[in-house]
């Protein structure tokens, strides 16, 4: 599988991109989409989807133009958007069908994939309930079994773990890691916890535009030897923000503890190991 | 006292600044258009018998001031009844609840934003009145009084009469949109059907045309020297203006009695408003209440395990629409209020026993007006559940779920006809039969282009009400469904406009899809 994104704009207006000459060649594996909200990451995907058509430029799968013939990647494709919603007065078996019939799957066997997605996605007690009495993490994994109907070999998640409580997003890590074994998964987060424990690569997006992309070592390098921690008095944070780029905050005895990232540390800072954050929030300020 | 008129001027500012906002008004500017039809149009809007008045100024106030107040109270109440229904949707409301404002103040407030709304219509209307006058007028001069007279008293007060009432039905139905729809169209009927028996009575009439209407009857009656009760039309009538005399109508003499009626009326609208503000919900909906019931028993639940993808089932590629259409045509179904299925099967029955000619000019057109809420969102439905980026990114959405979409619709209203379709086929009248399907056909295109220009299902539904309005009254210009004109000529008009509907539907979908 590959799919590749060459110089990918889409304009809005005269002077307003959503996103600007973005170019990226994607494998098969989990690629963790970072950036802060309207960095251009749902746009991104949203073309990725064929939901929307790019401006200028091309988005190819396996060497398929998928801006022209949009029903190839449509075939493969398994989405979930970051703001979708149900029709409330479908059960989610009802739902699940309806999505199959959208993707174009059916036979014999839906019902039972159906039925063990249910199963999986601890759902079957209320299968037979409308969607529209269920809570926001329950139409999330409603969400998650639709992507799933058609074995799709190009997963696209926009903020998939909004409305999953701690156990469920490990539970989903597990999951987005035993799609990427097969196909090509796309997770698109500003929470960088949510990209650091799978992601094998990490794109990191700001105005529309891709700042870094490569494995997660090749990012946190960028901000090797640079992480440092130290505890100030309080009244001295404005001043100590002017200066260095702070990470991270946490009270100690009404002092403050402070990890920030710096070429010129405070005396008594401590060397940290430097993370993902680090490098996402160093990368962010500087370009 | 300040923050209250500012609540109004930002509830105004952001019901006009949409798109939907604009077409209405441009809508508006259309229909105020043929208001008073150009000398040699071949139709007429209001007509005494053989007469029509001289095109001088009070003709031209008169007649658009009745004419707005008749249709506008009849569109106006569906295209502001939704202040606090948005309010809910946007949940506003909620933070709205959580402030001191007051249910009476903020109910109020919601009122005089759908006075201003309608009044900004009215301003159009009036304007348009001016524009006609100018372009028509007889050789008469311009009085500006003959222009504003009518309009204050009679048109005003009845679109704050109708702002309340919108607002009251919000209140009281909140639950039962549909319900608030029927029950205001029955309301509205019997005011309009209210005739005054002598002119002390015409204070009774809300929306004040009766007592113009009286005065140009009552001329003609004098010139014409008799007593007889004369025909008077007011609507869309074609074909009957060649033969009509003219006469010179200077306008109306407002006893104090009716203008105080005209208070009088304003102050049962506050009187309404003061009413809904004792039962208003202020946005704590019992059904949301339950749903969070609910809620919490399904949520005490644990989350979910892992998925074994290795021993995932295998589902087979199927393009077929079949199933498609199956939970197109369930979501229909299930759409409103269960009762409401009741009086749909009770209108099915009735399209059965009663005779054919009562079956199709008044039982089908209220049969088909109650579906409105199940096929005016056929074209925006997908947005507005937020399953649109889904539908996009699907196999072929327009050729299957577009489609099915229409199929679905065509269906439901298919069997809600076809008890008529069926006493007609019996009868041999297949014309008749046709006639039907076009109808709903038309209905179904009608509402999927609308949706598709205006981005919403308003326009559709005030469109729709208005036609049906018209049909039950017998207009042979609304007749899309051959209850009036059931000739070949008239099948074959409604044909050409339903493929134009289905073309222009069909190229707009395919350049959003593109987009």
């Amino acid at each position: 599988m590959h799919l590749e994104i060459q110089n990918v704009s889409k304009k809005y207006s005269k002077d307003k991109y959503g996103l600007k000459n973005f170019s990226i060649h994607i494998e098969k594996g989990i690629l963790g989409l970072l950036g802060a909200n309207g960095a251009g990451k749902s746009t991104l995907l949203k073309m990725i989807a064929t939901v929307s058509k790019p401006s200028l430029g091309n988005i190819t799968l396996n060497k398929n133009n998928i801006v022209k013939d949009a029903n190839y990647m449509r075939q493969q494709l398994g989405f979930l958007p970051q703001d979708f919603g149900v029709y409330p007065n479908l059960n989610a078996y009802e739902f699940l069908e309806y999505m199959a019939a959208m993707k174009g799957i059916g036979g014999k066997n839906l019902r039972a994939k159906i039925q063990q997605l249910l199963e999986g996605l601890n759902l079957i007690e209320n299968a037979k309930k409308p969607i529209g009495t269920y809570s926001g993490g329950m139409k999330q994994r409603v969400g998650i079994a639709q992507t799933l109907l058609n074995n799709p070999k190009i997963v696209l998640f926009d903020e998939p773990t909004v409305g999953l409580d701690p156990e469920e997003r490990v539970r989903f890590r597990n999951l987005i890691s035993d799609l990427a074994n097969d196909c090509i998964v796309i997770l698109s987060s500003h929470i960088v916890s949510d990209i650091d424990t799978i992601a094998d690569k990490v794109a990191i997006m700001k105005s529309g535009k891709l700042i870094e992309y490569g494995n997660q070592n090749h990012i946190i390098n960028q901000v090797a030897d640079t992480v440092f921690e130290t505890i100030i008095d309080s009244n001295q944070i404005s001043n100590f923000k002017e200066k260095h780029l702070v990470v991270s905050t946490s009270r100690i005895n009404g002092k403050l503890k402070i990890r920030y990232v710096s070429q010129n540390p405070v005396q008594n800072s401590i060397t940290q190991k430097a993370t993902l954050e680090d490098a996402y929030l160093y990368l962010n300020s500087i370009i | 006292m300040k923050s209250f008129l500012t609540i109004i001027k930002l509830d105004y500012l952001q019901r006009t600044r949409n798109y939907n906002f604009l077409i209405t008004l441009c809508a508006s500017l259309a229909i105020a258009y043929t208001f008073v039809p150009e000398p040699n149009a071949n139709y007429s809007t209001i007509r005494i018998s053989d007469y029509i008045g001289f095109y001088n100024s009070a003709w031209f106030g008169y007649v658009t001031a009745i004419m707005s107040s008749i249709f506008l109270s009849l569109i106006g109440f569906y295209l502001v009844n939704s202040g606090v229904k948005n309010d809910i949707e946007t949940k506003v409301g909620q933070m709205i609840a959580s402030t001191q404002t007051t249910n009476f103040a903020y109910l109020i407030s919601k009122t005089i934003g759908n006075f201003l709304l309608l009044l900004t219509i009215v301003c159009i209307i009036f304007i348009m009145s001016i524009v006609l006058f100018f372009l028509y007028n007889d050789g008469y001069p311009f009085q500006i009084v003959d222009f504003i007279k009518p309009y204050l008293i009679i048109t005003v007060p009845a679109m704050f009469f109708v702002a309340s009432l919108a607002v009251f039905f919000e209140v009281i139905l909140a639950k039962y949109q549909v319900l608030q729809n029927v029950v205001f169209f029955f309301l509205f009927c019997a005011l309009i059907a209210f005739t005054p028996k002598n002119k002390d009575e015409f204070a009774f009439d809300a929306f004040g045309s009766k007592i113009v209407m009286y005065q140009l009857e009552d001329t003609v009656r004098t010139l014409t020297n008799t007593d007889k009760t004369t025909s008077m039309s007011i609507g869309y009538v074609l074909g009957n203006t060649k033969k009509a005399n003219k006469f010179e109508f200077n306008g109306v003499q407002f006893s104090s009695l009716f203008l105080i009626s005209r208070f009088f009326w304003i102050l049962i609208s506050f009187g309404l408003v003061f009413l809904s503000s004792k039962v208003f919900h202020r946005f704590s909906i019992n059904k949301k209440v339950k749903s969070i019931k609910k809620l919490k028993i399904i949520d005490s639940k644990i989350g979910f395990k892992e998925i074994n993808l290795s021993t995932l089932i295998e589902a087979k590629t199927n393009y077929s629409i079949f199933s498609l259409i199956k939970t197109e045509f369930l979501l229909l179904v299930r759409k409103g209020k269960k009762w409401l299925w009741f009086v749909n099967i009770s209108g099915m029955i009735l399209l059965g026993f009663l005779s054919l000619e009562m079956a199709h000019k008044i039982v089908l057109p209220i049969l088909w007006f109650l579906q409105v809420h199940r096929i005016s969102d056929i074209a925006t439905k997908e947005k507005s559940y937020n399953m649109h980026l889904f539908a996009s990114s699907s196999y072929k959405p327009i050729q299957r779920i577009f489609a099915s979409k229409i199929i679905a619709s065509l269906l439901l209203m298919f069997i809600i006809s076809l008890p008529l379709i069926l006493k007609y086929s019996i009868n041999f009248e297949i014309l008749n039969a046709g006639f039907i399907v076009l109808g709903f056909v038309f209905l179904t295109f009608s509402s999927i282009l609308l949706g598709q220009i205006t981005k919403g299902k308003k326009l559709f539904e005030v469109t729709f009400f208005l036609v049906t309005y018209a049909n039950i009254n017998e207009i042979p210009f609304f007749d899309y469904f051959g209850a009036i004109k059931n000739d070949l000529g008239n099948i074959y008009t409604i044909l050409i406009i339903i493929l134009l509907l289905l073309g222009t539907t069909i190229f707009l979908k395919r350049k959003s899809v593109q987009k």
